[in-house]
């Protein structure tokens, strides 16, 4: 059913909650497209496997999924990821500006004007895109 | 539940336990972690009536120990308990004789899981095999819960995760799970509950996802509070 390919040899941190960390690990396959609206993945047996985590905690991860919409569960079926275009966009806002977040909390130290630091953006961006981006 | 209240035992002019006090859900891994001495044998020993204790009670599901509650449980004793001549499949034909509840299909499948060849003899077996055995002959009970006495001790990286696969399996799924180490950082994410020993006390006793939430620490983290004093 679910491959386990992209499953095996997720490093988690021990000091943030576990089951977050799996939350941001489902948010992250989504955006990037490894993980495909509607698609069915791995039940919560499954995944605690795969991660090597507590079944408890792959429970806890799935109810924190399903509760903000990320995931959803019907009757017997197997749990897939939610065909809500909201609510993926919303992931992605969030991801994003979690990203900005941590930037600018790293450049701010430097200190530099907000002009120079968009330009600096931009050129390097366009740097990657032009010049054989990765992932 | 397992539920441990008060536990007090004196050996040798020692307090070998201090008025040990927890409980080991249903459907949890619950780890009892300390140094070498700690008293964490001795409380799994306590609960399964191998050694005597001054005071204090312990009961499984609500009942005080006996020949029937203790067939709820499992235990799994830090080292092998057969002889060498045996071969793996005759130990498994003397559990299924002397212990009930022995579920043989179960067998089957942890001999697979663990890859054990069933015509081995049990003095041939590598540390670590050795330590799979063990836990085969534990499992394969159906009891609703399990006692390990260090499974991971002494034993070679590769069979220690083979070993932590398990608590990630439906092998112990809606069991109560109580183990010992004084290794924990392979356990870490494996585990529901925390309960460090020192000197025979319980010294912290935690959910571990809550601990990580509501202070942003590990179960290393807070071993290295505990013994670095």
């Amino acid at each position: 059913m679910t491959n386990e390919e992209g499953w095996k040899d997720v490093a988690f941190n021990s000091r943030d909650p576990v089951y977050l960390q799996v939350v941001r690990l489902f948010m992250e396959k989504l955006v990037t497209g490894r993980l495909a609206a509607g698609q069915v993945i791995p039940s919560r047996r499954e995944l605690a496997s795969l991660l090597k985590i507590n079944p408890n905690t792959a429970q806890k991860a799935y109810k924190e999924m399903e509760e903000r919409r990320l995931i959803v569960t019907e009757g017997n079926a197997p749990s897939r990821v939610t065909e809500d275009a909201g609510v993926l966009r919303g992931i992605r806002a969030a991801l994003v500006e979690e990203a900005a977040d941590e930037f600018i909390a790293a450049v701010r130290r430097i200190g530099m004007p907000a002009d120079e630091l968009i330009e600096l953006v931009r050129r390097k961006y366009d740097e990657r895109q032009g010049g054989g981006a990765h992932d | 539940m397992i539920e441990v209240q008060e536990l007090r035992k004196r050996y040798r002019r020692r307090d070998v336990l201090d008025g040990v006090s927890f409980t080991a859900d249903k459907g949890r891994i619950t780890c009892l972690i300390g140094m070498n001495g700690a008293g964490k044998s001795t409380v799994l020993k306590a609960i399964m009536g191998l050694v005597p204790y001054r005071s204090g009670t312990i009961r499984i599901g609500g009942e005080p120990p006996s020949p029937a509650v203790m067939e709820k449980i499992a235990f799994i004793p830090d080292r092998l308990m057969m002889p060498g001549g045996m071969r793996v499949r005759e130990a498994l034909a003397w559990m299924q004789e002397h212990y009930a509840r022995w579920n043989p299909a179960r067998a089957e499948e942890l001999l697979a899981f663990f890859r054990l060849d069933p015509a081995a003899r049990i003095a041939q077996l590598s540390r670590g095999t050795e330590a799979k055995l063990n836990l085969v002959l534990g499992l394969s009970r159906d009891t609703d819960y399990v006692l390990m006495d260090e499974p991971f001790s002494g034993i070679d990286m590769l069979s220690r995760e083979q070993i932590a696969d398990v608590f990630t399996s439906e092998l112990v799924e809606r069991r109560g799970v109580l183990l010992t180490t004084h290794e924990i950082a392979e356990m870490e994410r494996l585990i529901d509950q925390a309960v460090f020993l020192d000197q025979g006390r319980v010294v912290r006793d935690f959910d571990c996802e809550r601990m990580r939430e509501d202070e942003g620490k590990s179960v290393v983290d807070v071993m290295r509070e505990v013994y670095r004093a």
